[in-house]
């Protein structure tokens, strides 16, 4: 994205903050739903509009979950692991997406990128939707939930046939 | 049994309230308007004060007197701030109150940020709930139409208005001064205490921080009165609170309860529906997954902050997880192990290398490389992670694990002795209440 981009999107909304630091998090927000990751030119053009450094900027950057700094797929899905959901099936639900995608499924390294770069499977913490667990979210959109695992193994095949995103917001 | 939904307007109404019109009509704004025609910002301080309304985000510290702690006109801009980065396992009240009242929320900042001076505050909403915060984005834009909200409100003169700011995941942004650094465009990590955010909080000015359920029950307190509020429930715990039950019970949900007048027992087995048929409860962690877990011998404990610190645990955000006997507490524990384990920022090496130890250990033990000693090994890095940290995210690593081994430590000998924990037949069939 360029820095003209973020200026018109963070422009708006500066006098809202007494520090220009504050306008960092919604620019990386913005700056992610044009390719659904943060890349480096990207890094840039919000330090050029912030005036802070590049490597501020990705300092902050990677603190977060769910700000990408690496190419990921077109849709994210996250899968709520926490003990709630864990109690009534996650771990079968993440295993079956796992599976279906051809990605491991366990261990600290759970989930990836699908070889088509069409799925990401993540796994979440407590995303809020314990009364509807197991639950999964597919980038920002409304946690859908309580899943099979065969119905979440189906929603992925529905993402794929869905067109992409206009805007990649997650 | 009793159940009081008058705090909280659409439980009150029995339907969302997104809509300005139909908030207004389950008496909406009556408060803001009475505030601002006939109340001093003194007189609305003075009226969280005597309502007793302690923080519902988990510490539970009077709201009047955390609002008092900011200095009178000081040179610095005033701030206030919602915590709205609901993250907390088995908690999702907030989640609740900004999808179907979110004027209430706006209501009761607007009253809150009068009370204290503010002429901005901010919302800080998680990351995940986007969908949530495009609820609000609307609702605010509605709210400022209707002269609720912005410069000159209801004609008063009074200006005050929000931004809502999303976060990008991360559960240590829901601890106050991690907030403060997110919002202020940094890593979200705590920041050693003194100074309060009362006196430098946001861009190190005087900062109102309280929870969504906090926030939003400022209305009815200013509409209804103080004196009527601090006449529910207990004297050190009035009012009501709102608990999110979750896990093995047959209808999980939200449940407003009176405080000291409900039990766990009724909450868990009247409104939460109680335990699917043929099993019976193990566990809960009745304050979210922070706390002290409880077992069966608990249950006729009331729900207030005083009688859940006696029975050893604490009310925390209300996020009440339950286990039948079907589940497995070493497991149960290493999962919330590992969520601390990934969300320990960082900062302070006793929480990161601690929690990390945690989850290792208790991660053996579920998979059959557990040694007895490592019972021995748990306990002695308590003491050396708790209280030499900066924030609480620390004691609410150990807080579960701790109370797990005091309370069950047979059940942690014998997977280790019969060489790892089976994974149970998870609970699929659902529920909703």
């Amino acid at each position: 994205m360029t820095e003209a981009e973020i200026r018109a999107h963070i422009d708006p909304i500066r006098h809202e903050y007494a520090e220009g630091r504050s306008l960092i998090l919604p620019a990386l927000k913005f700056a992610q739903t044009e390719k659904g990751h943060v890349a480096r030119a990207d890094l840039d053009a919000i330090a050029a509009a912030t005036g802070f450094s590049a490597a501020y900027v990705e300092s902050v950057a990677s603190f977060y979950d769910r700000i990408y700094l690496e190419p990921v797929g077109k849709r994210v899905v996250s899968v709520c692991v926490t003990l709630s959901c864990m109690l009534r099936g996650s771990d079968e639900v993440l295993e079956a997406l796992c599976a279906h995608e051809g990605l491991p499924d366990h261990g600290h390294h759970a989930g990836g990128t699908s070889s088509d770069g069409e799925i990401t499977i993540q796994e979440a913490q407590c995303l809020g939707y314990c009364d509807r667990a197991p639950c999964i979210q597919v980038d920002a959109e409304e946690t859908v939930g309580p899943l099979t695992p065969d119905e979440a193994v189906a929603m992925l095949d529905q993402l794929r046939e869905a067109p992409a995103p206009v805007a990649f917001w997650r | 049994m009793p159940v009081m939904n008058s705090v909280y307007r659409h439980r009150e109404a029995g339907t969302p309230l997104t809509d300005l019109v139909a908030y207004r009509a389950a008496g909406g704004f009556k408060a803001l308007e009475k505030a601002l025609a006939d109340m001093e910002p003194d007189d609305l301080l003075y009226a969280f004060h005597r309502s007793g309304l302690r923080g519902r985000g988990g510490a539970g510290f009077p709201m009047g007197r955390k609002a008092s702690f900011l200095p009178k006109d000081s040179a610095l801009a005033t701030y206030l701030v919602c915590n709205a980065d609901e993250s907390e396992p088995g908690t999702f009240k907030d989640r609740e109150i900004m999808e179907m009242n979110p004027f209430q929320l706006i209501e009761g900042m607007v009253l809150a940020g009068h009370a204290v001076g503010a002429t901005r505050g901010y919302i800080y909403i998680r990351g995940e709930y986007e969908h949530q915060a495009r609820i609000l984005d609307r609702a605010l834009v509605a709210a400022r139409e209707g002269g609720y909200l912005g410069t000159d409100i209801l004609r008063s003169g009074v200006t005050f208005d929000l931004t809502l700011y999303r976060g990008a995941g991360a559960y240590i942004c829901g601890e106050e001064t991690g907030l403060l650094e997110s919002l202020e465009g940094k890593r979200g990590q705590p920041r050693l205490k003194p100074p309060f955010p009362a006196v430098a909080g946001l861009y190190a000015s005087p900062t109102l921080i309280n929870n969504v359920e906090t926030l939003a029950a400022l209305p009815p307190i200013v509409e209804k009165g103080a004196d009527w509020y601090a006449a529910i429930g207990p004297e050190k715990s009035p009012g009501t609170k709102i608990f999110s039950v979750s896990g093995h019970v047959t209808r999980p949900g939200n449940y407003e309860v009176v405080m000291g007048e409900t039990t766990c027992r009724e909450l868990l087995f009247g409104m939460a529906g109680g335990m699917r048929s043929g099993r019976s409860l193990k566990a809960f962690w009745v304050g979210g997954s922070s706390v002290p877990v409880l077992g069966e011998q608990h249950l006729d404990t009331p729900i207030d902050y005083e009688s859940l610190n006696a029975a050893g645990t604490f009310l925390g955000s209300g996020g009440c997880i339950v286990m039948d006997d079907s589940g497995c507490i070493v497991r149960a524990t290493l999962r919330l192990a590992s969520f601390y384990r990934h969300e320990s920022c960082g900062k302070c090496t006793p929480c990161r290398e601690g929690t990390t130890w945690m989850e290792k250990v208790l991660q053996r033990m579920v998979d059959g490389q557990g040694r007895i000693e490592d019972l021995e090994l748990l306990e002695s890095l308590f003491g050396r992670i708790s209280g030499r940290v900066l924030c609480a995210l620390a004691d609410g690593a150990v807080a579960p694990i701790k109370s797990a081994l005091a309370m069950f430590r047979a059940d942690f000998v014998r997977v280790i002795e019969e060489g790892g924990s089976a994974r149970p037949e998870p609970m699929m069939e659902v529920a909703h209440a």
